[in-house]
């Protein structure tokens, strides 16, 4: 019952989340209603008992990656001033009447394919007992310091490569006068 | 002993195969939705995240429904970690362009160099 209840209100706070990053005006709603859509996700984790990935999910996305684009999305302006010097539109909240069209093609593409995929797999009748929902922090420690310990390392530099990476890429530079 | 306890006494459960499959579903569209139809270039990374999470949501509906091993669950983690280098990286170049054009329109990022 508490099960079901947390996975209709994750349920619909993601999507409702999703669908109004697609359809809000303003730059900075459509990142809160980001943030909104990633707390559902972490909801739908707890119901299937991914402990583990609904922290993960709170403390990187909600505490990090929203909070980075909004820090991106200020400096580069805000929603604010949308015309440039030259008069053009500096920053475009949504697209035009053609974008969607197109993305709507696309999408509705997309679905047909993937709806196919997803009968496919749901026609086949899975019947097995499902495994009650235990603490999985201990068990993906443990297989992620045996099984997946190249893959831990090599992500271990990927990350350092990125903050690296990142502050290279956003430095100011100096004219060089030559 | 747990089925009395998780399966609901044999009653259809709610929280399936399916009904995860769709919400991945779904945020996958929305992704891609706005991935074309935005012009603005922090839009497009809001909906490459939204992508990235439909699939690892998809990940550990997998390793719940299938087989209960935790390998879904560290694939998921490592989307996430990617996910996290990507908005770093991503928003960097994003910074950068933005101090190069003053602006972040995604019709301005036509040429490659000057």
């Amino acid at each position: 019952m508490f099960t079901n209840t947390l996975f209709l209100l994750s349920a619909a706070l993601t999507l409702g989340g999703a669908v109004a990053v697609v359809y809000s005006q303003n730059l900075m709603h459509a990142c809160i209603y980001l943030l909104a859509s990633f707390f559902g996700v972490a909801g739908l984790y707890a119901c299937i008992g991914a402990d583990f990935l609904a922290a993960t999910q709170l403390v990187v996305y909600a505490g990090g990656v929203v909070i980075l684009m909004l820090f991106a999305i200020m400096l580069t302006g805000g929603t604010g001033n949308n015309i440039n010097r030259y008069g053009l539109e500096k920053i475009a909240a949504m697209g035009n009447k053609k974008t969607y069209f197109f993305a709507g093609f696309t999408a509705i593409i997309t679905s047909l394919i993937l709806l196919k995929i997803i009968a496919n797999i749901l026609r086949v009748e899975t019947s097995a007992v499902l495994t009650p929902n235990l603490p999985t922090v201990e068990r993906i420690g443990t297989v992620l310091a045996t099984d997946h310990i190249l893959a831990f390392e090599i992500s271990s530099v990927m990350l350092l490569g990125a903050l690296i990476g990142a502050a290279v890429i956003s430095r100011p530079r100096k004219e060089r006068h030559d | 002993m747990a089925q009395l306890l998780f399966l609901d006494q044999g009653k259809k459960d709610m929280i399936n195969l399916g009904s995860y499959l769709g919400i991945s579903f779904a945020l996958f569209i929305c992704g891609i939705l706005v991935m074309i139809a935005r012009k603005n270039i922090i839009a497009i990374l809001l909906g490459i995240e939204l992508i990235l999470n439909a699939s690892a949501l998809n990940f550990a509906a997998y390793t719940k429904f299938t087989n209960g091993n935790i390998d879904g669950h560290i694939m998921s983690l490592f989307i996430i970690v990617t996910a996290a280098a990507e908005a770093a990286v991503g928003l960097g170049i994003v910074i950068r362009f933005f101090q190069l054009r003053e602006s972040i329109h995604i019709d301005d990022a036509a040429t490659l160099q000057n």
